[in-house]
């Protein structure tokens, strides 16, 4: 078994999500099992599958700023990625690959992550569901979906997290809270910069490493089928309101 | 009406309800759980509207198993979700 290595690139998130569904499905169709790194340019906040646009997302905010908005094809919450403050992922195989039990497999998966912050001095562990924390403080969150026998995880590495500016973007249910809701998550997320010296790019060869150990694979980019879906997907899902205001 | 909880050692889920005559009309489950395959969320909602409003919260309950039977539900329960849903419809 031959794993898929697609390097670090940025895109818009509507090409991001896009090129991770194009994939699961040329993985359906027999293609290899494959792990994708990649940024969000511009910045942008995704929401989970079942979250409501409207209360989760000032989309006026958003679009003063510059920022995409999409709905992912994964449940979880809304996460704002910022351009320099992290790192996604998504790993997308043949989901007889990884455990059955959906926490197991949260659990392999993460255990790439905490290896990759171990090589850079960083312990963290798996925190159930789909969170990683070090020091007991959020730093990945992570998002699975199974469908028609091909898993698709997807998740962030908090490289630098700017909390006032997630949460001027971010609903809040009572604004009277706003302050103390920025106040408690200060307290409960971290990232990468907090915890030491390490830049992004020493970031990224230690998650090459960290999801790469024990496999035999190689680098290769997306198949120009696999491009001309994700732009098809963009299209008629992705960038389209029907789908980012589903809910 | 709109009713949400955060399930403990779980997610979040809201669900809100419109009752007309005593009948469930329309039903909207919002929420950052995962449910695999997430178009289950489509036919969950249709069979939860229709519903009259005084019906059992473990009736719903059956209803919301045997329509999630091949589905996955993490970060909530059906037994979360049948009590949030009578709670809407208060």
């Amino acid at each position: 078994m031959k794993w898929r290595v697609i390097g670090f690139s940025e895109n818009d998130a509507f090409t991001n999500m896009a090129i991770d569904e194009a994939v699961s499905e040329s993985v359906r169709a027999g293609g290899p099992p494959t792990i994708r790194f990649y940024g969000w340019s511009p910045s942008a906040v995704s929401i989970g599958y079942f979250q409501s646009l409207e209360s989760e997302v000032d989309t006026g905010r958003c679009r003063e700023l510059g920022i995409d908005v999409v709905r992912r094809r994964t449940g979880g919450g809304a996460v704002y990625h910022d351009n320099q403050g992290e790192i996604t992922y998504s790993i997308i195989a043949n989901e007889e690959l990884f455990p059955k039990d959906i926490i197991a497999s949260y659990k392999v998966i993460c255990g790439y992550i905490c290896d990759s912050l171990s090589l850079l001095g960083i312990e963290s562990e798996f925190q159930p569901i789909n969170d990683i924390a070090a020091g007991g403080r959020k730093i990945s969150g992570n998002a699975q979906t199974r469908r028609k026998g091909v898993l698709l995880q997807h998740g962030t590495i908090l490289y630098d997290v700017d909390v006032e500016k997630m949460f001027s973007l971010l609903r809040v249910p009572d604004e009277k809270i706003r302050d103390k809701m920025i106040a408690s998550v200060k307290e409960r997320v971290t990232s990468v910069c907090h915890q030491n010296q390490a830049t992004k790019e020493e970031v990224y060869q230690a998650l090459l490493k960290g999801f790469t150990a024990g496999k035999d694979f190689y680098h290769e980019g997306l198949t120009g089928e696999e491009i001309s879906r994700s732009k098809a997907l963009v299209k008629e899902r992705y960038s389209s309101k029907e789908w980012n205001a589903m809910r | 009406m709109k009713w949400q909880e955060k399930i403990p050692n779980g997610k979040m889920v809201a669900v809100e309800a419109q009752v007309e005559h005593g009948t469930v009309i329309k039903v909207r489950i919002t929420g950052d759980f995962f449910l695999h395959p997430e178009d289950a969320i489509h036919d969950l909602e249709k069979a939860l509207t229709g519903l009259p409003r005084e019906i059992k919260e473990n009736e719903v309950v059956e209803i919301i198993r045997e329509v999630l039977r091949h589905a996955t539900l993490i970060g909530a329960t059906p037994e979360d979700i049948a009590r949030i849903f009578k709670k809407a419809l208060l």
